[in-house]
């Protein structure tokens, strides 16, 4: 029973990584047009940096069969140059007339949300299956 | 046939069950770890102890394994990787899954109607 504790607590961090995968792709898709931010230039595409992560030390330091995690490690700041557009009009436009906008990509984001959508999806399944084991397994004490 | 309890049919089943909720908890680690990079896929491994474990003893005790806890995990090898180096392949870790939970409701299922013969003995077949 403890191995199957394991696996529900290794599906259950792998919930809690994918839906920050999920807050961070909003994120970065809400600011797509973001000129400002706290420290004056435009808003950068943040990423999530995933690991793994032992959930039962003591089972693998046996050697024997444990459930892996799954962690944030890091939310990092990508660092590539950033869009222009020319629009003079704009407030925060240069002296040629470009504005520096943020480095995200629509399609990318959209892209790494539903990849962490049908992750966060089969987390639950297998979920669900595990729950079912332990159910029968409760029923050998059963009448 | 050596006695009501059938020590040797439910050591064997109680293996089945062990290893099949290892497989279960091995899938599920893969499974939260589909978008990790480099993570490489693990599987259940327990032949080698089953081949040991049947050459110590008398080959015709086929649940004599006492040590059903042993199960291993190992890196699965020759697994394709991705471009991001990860190895899981999410629809055959739900297929391990579920072949795992019927694998396990198998033996619960025959574990049960020993344990009811069992009571249906002590009760005098009341």
């Amino acid at each position: 029973m403890a191995t199957l504790n394991a696996a529900i607590s290794a599906s259950a961090s792998a919930l809690s990584a994918e839906r920050a995968r999920i807050e961070v792709a909003v994120s970065n898709m809400a600011n797509a047009e973001s000129t400002r931010s706290a420290n004056g230039e435009p808003y950068r595409r943040r990423d999530v940096v995933l690991t793994s992560d032992p959930v039962n030390s003591f089972d693998n330091a046996l050697g024997q069969a444990s459930a892996t995690g799954v962690k944030v490690a890091d939310i990092v700041v990508d660092q590539s140059e950033f869009q222009r557009r020319y629009e003079p009009s704009h407030p925060d436009a240069d002296a040629d007339g470009f504005v520096a906008l943020p480095n995200v990509d629509q399609s990318e984001e959209m892209v790494d949300m539903l990849s962490a959508a049908r992750a966060y999806q089969a987390n639950l399944a297998a979920i669900s299956m595990i729950r079912d084991l332990v159910a029968k397994a409760l029923e050998l004490g059963r009448s | 046939m050596n006695g009501i309890s059938d020590v040797d049919v439910i050591n064997a089943l109680r293996r089945q069950m062990t290893i099949a909720a290892a497989r279960q908890a091995a899938s599920a680690g893969n499974l939260a770890n589909v978008d990790t990079p480099n993570y490489k896929a693990v599987d259940v491994t327990f032949a080698d102890t089953l081949d040991a474990a049947q050459v110590a003893t008398n080959p015709r005790h086929f649940g004599s394994m006492t040590n059903a806890g042993q199960v291993h995990t190992e890196v699965a090898q020759d697994a394709p990787a991705r471009r991001d180096g990860n190895t899981v392949v999410l629809d055959q870790e739900l297929l391990k899954m579920s072949r795992a939970a019927g694998d396990f409701s198998a033996a619960q299922t025959a574990l049960a109607a020993k344990f009811r013969l069992v009571r249906y003995a002590i009760n005098e077949g009341r």
